[in-house]
Order: structure tokens, then C-alpha cells, then sequence
């Protein structure tokens, strides 16, 4: 019998319900579930996972492939966690905020703002995390064209001028 | 009377590391409160990007000088199951043992730091001279004190002989006789109980809201651990109690960490007398990918969350921490409000937080671009100078 039941009818739900919306779904191994969601709709299905009882945001992970940039949230019941991938263009990075379903998203929302640069629409005004203030505008370290020998340059400059 | 704001921290004499609270008070009364943190962010997670997988074990143990296994063992599982290798029992013994020898070294620590906040200083100083003999166990495994450096992708770097077995038994066993000590403490004594009962409190719905993790969870009534949850190592092989309390307060929270410490000895006697045989690691390619994985671990102070993306080279895409800390911040302005400003040191100090491994990250010279490196010596003769040109006298 396979162990990973749970995991599949979670799958077979989500699709059942969501239809198109869910892309990739797979489960990597016993309480793994990883699905591609579509930006649009990623407010629903997380509301439809808090009913299920995947209250708990654990975090959220950016990242930057290149043409675009996104954020994985991993969501979790404690038993089992889905990780809910979403992208966004570089061009345009926009997300929308999940605040009103995970009220604990604040500072994980921050970190996507501050260093991955992404938009988050929603996101009340507050001031830098966890980058520093006074970290020089339009820099967002986590992005791959951020090369760190020219980050440290660029910083040091930065210190010489304010000394 | 109009109310005011005051700032607590970055840099407080009550607060061990920078981070700020803005509390409003009416009166006495804390009325409203933000925190604020980021004052201690040092590039970790891009510094991660460009160092291969072996580096970046030495570097993540350096996120916390506290729970530095338990960095390392969350970013290893990522790694190793994105690598398919199959870790061998004893190797995963022996990651089990440190994991719980720092929890004990860590909770004890904590017991310390509250006591102190709480201006009880003797129990301050019985703690952290236990303390000792733990740490002296941990330096007998591994030859450190804090950063163990156990870890390697595949295994463990040092086996345990059975003399340091049987010399970490004989320690365990004087610390199980001083926890149950504390116990008494913690749960009879009356100025530990007049200052933490009733304080801080943070009902369960609440704590599920905000998702509170570890023992700050779990003091709250919130039936949540990880290592019962979702087993890693060989805890599904332990036989261990899952502590919870309800009274939702810093005493609950006190007396979750002091149980746990006794769970532990618990589990490092289970370990140390079943120790199984074998080696201690196995060999594990430098490139490795590409792959994605992440994995949940039980620190000291909640859940630690790694994601680590391989992408076939030896150097790791990305690697993302979020530490214990972060997630219990959120509920500290609730616990914080209605409260007296008496009480906010120990409201915060009760989540256990540890601001490096929040903020994470790397250190270099601002001034000159200048990388320097100081032996004792060289940064003693540099202080001096230092407090020279400010006017102090050295005679």
C-alpha cells in the first residue's frame, strides 16, 4: 500500500476543485506536496488549504529564474507540507498579499519586497527588513544579476562617502 | 494622563542582542507595541549562493552560536534528499545526540537568562554552571564548545567511543539530578512564580493564529513538535513525551522548556545505550542536483525551516533559512499588550529570541574595503588604540 494517501488525495482535491489553476502538481516523497498555482487564484486555494486545516504559514522563499521571479509558501498542517509556487515577470513583479488568509506574512512579505524587489500588493507601509535603512535604493541583493564582489563594492563606496 | 512612546532597544542594557520594540504606555500600562528588526542582517543567504555545498556547511552552523547543529542538520537533510543519499544509522545516532546535548545546553541557557531577567541571580549561576558540564560533553564529541562541526553531507565527521559514552552517561545523570532541582524551582518557588505567572499571556487560538512554534507554542497548549510530527534522525525509534502546558504564560513557557530538558536526558540515554553499529558516513558526489527540497527541523526554540534548490553544479541556486525566532516574533506585541512595562524584558526573553539567526549573515571592514585578519593580540592592540584616540587613559 503506498504511504502517501494523504498526500494524493490532497492533489486529487485541489485539482478536482481548482481545476486548471493547479499546474506540476507532484509529491516529492511522504509529506512533500509541491503545485504551481497561478498568481490570480493563489488567494483562493490557500483560503481552501486554511479550511483543511494547513493553518500554518512556515515561510515564504523567493526566488529569481532568470525571465522570471517568484515565491514558494510553505504551508503546513504539521503533518504534511504544501509548497505553493508562484511567479511573476521580471519586467513587472507584482504580487498580490496574502495577509487577510495568513496574518503572520508581514515580515516574509518584506524580505520578498526588499530582496527580490517584488511588489506586494496589499502590504501595509513599513519600514526596511531585513535589509538596513539607508540600503541604496533599487538594489535587491537575492536577484541573480546582483553580482557580490560588486555588491561589496558598491557598499564600501557607499560607507567612504557617508564617513 | 497622555500617553507616550518609548523606544526599547536596538541597543538596550536589558536586551542581549539589537533588536527594537516601540512601546506606547499609558502610565504603567503597555498599551500598544511594534517590533522592529533587521539590525543585524548579514547577507547569509546570498553569501550561501556562492560557496559550494561543504562551505556552506560551515557557514550556516555560523547563523547561531546557540543552535548551530540545528542550522546545519536542517540544511544537510535538504541537501542529502535532493542528493538521494542514504544516511547510515549510526551516522544518524550520533546527528540525534548532539541534536539533543544542544537542547539541553540550550534550554539550561535559557533558564539562566530568564532567572537574570528576573533579577535571580542565583539560579543564574547554578544554571550556567551546569551548564558547563553539557558543554564539556559536546567538546568531547566534537571538540568545540559550540560549533560542533559534526556534520558532513552524507554523515557525521567523528565517531563516539564507548569511554565518551559512557563519560556523557555520568554527566547526564548529575544533570538530570540538578533539572529536577530546577523543576521544584521553576514550578514552587515564590518569586519565580509572582513574577511570570499571568504574564505574557497568549491564548491558545491566538498562538494558532500567529503560529507560534516551539515551546512558546506549546506552552500555549499547542500539541506541536517535530520531531513527533514529522520524525527525522531516529526520534520515530525514541520513546519521548511531547510537553504541552495551559496556563498560556511565561511560567507555562518556563516549565515546557525544564520538562523538555528532562526528555531529553530521556533520549540521550535511549541513544547511547543502543548506539547502532557501522560507519558513520557515506560518500556524496560534490555536484549535486538539480533538485529541490526542504526541510522541517525542531530547534531549541520552534521549528527551522531550510529550502534548498540544487541546480547540478556544487554550488547550491538557493538557499533560504527562516529561523525559530522570526516566527515566534510575531506574537510578542500581543503578549507584550495590557501588560506593565515591568514585565516587557521578561515577556520577550520567554520566546527564547536569538536576533543572529532572524537577521542572519557577512562581516567585512566598511571603511577601507580592507579584509583584515585580527589574532588576539592584533584586535587587542587595535581596541586600545581605538579607546586611545577617544581620550581614555591606558596606564
Amino acid at each position: 500500500m503506498s504511504d502517501i494517501i494523504k498526500e494524493e488525495e490532497l492533489v486529487k482535491e485541489l485539482k478536482e476543485k481548482f481545476g486548471a489553476v493547479i499546474e506540476n502538481a507532484s509529491i516529492t516523497r511522504k509529506t512533500r506536496v509541491w503545485i504551481d498555482v497561478n498568481s490570480d487564484k493563489a488567494l483562493e486555494v490557500m483560503r481552501f488549504l486554511k479550511t483543511k486545516g494547513y493553518y500554518h504559514l512556515s515561510t515564504i522563499t523567493g526566488f529569481d529564474e532568470g525571465e522570471k521571479l517568484g515565491a514558494i509558501y510553505h504551508i503546513t498542517d504539521h503533518k504534511t507540507l504544501v509548497n505553493i509556487k508562484l511567479r511573476t515577470s521580471k519586467t513587472n513583479p507584482v504580487l498580490k498579499s496574502v495577509l487577510e488568509v495568513y496574518p503572520v506574512a508581514t515580515s516574509y512579505e518584506r524580505e520578498l519586497e526588499d530582496l527580490f524587489g517584488i511588489k506586494i500588493e496589499g502590504l501595509p507601509e513599513g519600514r526596511n527588513y531585513p535589509l538596513p535603512e539607508g540600503f541604496p535604493k533599487g538594489v535587491h541583493p537575492l536577484r541573480k544579476e546582483v553580482k557580490l564582489e560588486e555588491l561589496n563594492k558598491m557598499l564600501d563606496e557607499k560607507c567612504a562617502k557617508e564617513e | 494622563m497622555s500617553k507616550i512612546q518609548i523606544p526599547l532597544g536596538p541597543q538596550h542594557p536589558a536586551l542581549k542582542e539589537p533588536e527594537n520594540f516601540m512601546l506606547v504606555l499609558d502610565g504603567e500600562q503597555i498599551v500598544d507595541a511594534t517590533v522592529n528588526l533587521g539590525y543585524n542582517h548579514r547577507g547569509v543567504e546570498k553569501a550561501a549562493e556562492n560557496r559550494n555545498y561543504i562551505q556552506d556547511i560551515y557557514l550556516i552552523e555560523r547563523i547561531c552560536g546557540i543552535c548551530s547543529h540545528s542550522h546545519v542538520s536542517c540544511y544537510i537533510n535538504a541537501v542529502e534528499e535532493i542528493a538521494k543519499a542514504e544516511v547510515p544509522q549510526r551516522a544518524k545516532a550520533i546527528r540525534t545526540l548532539v541534536a539533543e546535548l544542544e537542547r539541553v545546553h540550550s534550554h539550561l541557557l535559557w533558564l539562566g537568562v530568564a532567572a537574570f531577567e528576573l533579577g535571580y541571580d542565583t539560579l543564574f549561576m547554578y544554571t550556567w554552571r551546569d551548564r558547563e558540564q553539557v558543554l564539556d560533553c559536546l567538546e568531547m564529541i566534537s571538540g568545540n564548545r559550540v560549533h560542533y562541526g559534526i556534520n558532513t553531507i552524507g554523515g557525521v565527521r567523528r565517531d563516539i567511543t564507548k569511554e565518551q559514552a559512557e563519560e556523557i552517561l555520568k554527566k547526564i545523570k548529575f544533570l538530570h539530578e540538578r533539572t529536577s532541582y530546577y523543576v521544584g524551582v521553576v514550578t514552587e518557588e515564590p518569586t519565580f512564580l509572582a513574577r511570570t505567572q499571568n504574564v505574557g499571556k497568549l491564548p491558545k487560538d491566538v498562538a494558532l493564529e500567529l503560529n507560534a512554534v516551539g515551546p512558546t507554542a506549546r506552552a500555549s497548549g499547542v500539541d506541536i513538535d517535530v520531531r513527533r510530527d514529522e520524525p527525522y534522525f531516529i526520534y520515530d525509534q525514541l520513546d519521548f513525551k511531547v510537553i504541552t502546558h495551559n496556563t498560556e504564560d511565561v511560567f507555562g513557557r518556563a516549565v515546557v522548556r525544564v520538562l523538555e530538558t528532562i526528555e531529553s536526558y530521556k533520549m540521550i540515554e535511549q541513544i547511547l545505550k543502543n548506539l547502532p553499529e557501522g560507519p558513520i558516513s557515506v560518500k556524496v558526489p560534490w555536484k549535486i542536483g538539480p533538485g529541490e527540497a526542504v526541510f522541517r527541523y525542531e530547534a531549541p526554540r520552534g521549528e527551522d525551516i531550510h529550502y534548498v534548490k540544487a541546480n547540478g553544479t556544487e554550488y547550491p541556486e538557493r538557499v533560504k533559512v527562516r529561523a525559530p525566532t522570526l516566527a515566534n516574533f510575531q506574537s510578542i506585541p500581543y503578549c507584550l499588550k495590557n501588560g506593565y512595562l515591568a514585565d516587557a524584558i521578561i515577556t520577550i526573553a520567554a520566546i527564547d529570541p536569538c536576533m543572529s539567526c532572524t537577521d542572519r549573515a557577512v562581516v567585512y571592514d566598511y571603511k577601507t574595503g580592507k579584509k583584515e585578519v585580527f589574532d588576539w593580540e592584533g584586535l587587542r592592540k587595535y581596541s586600545i588604540e581605538f579607546y586611545k584616540k577617544k581620550g581614555v587613559s591606558f596606564k
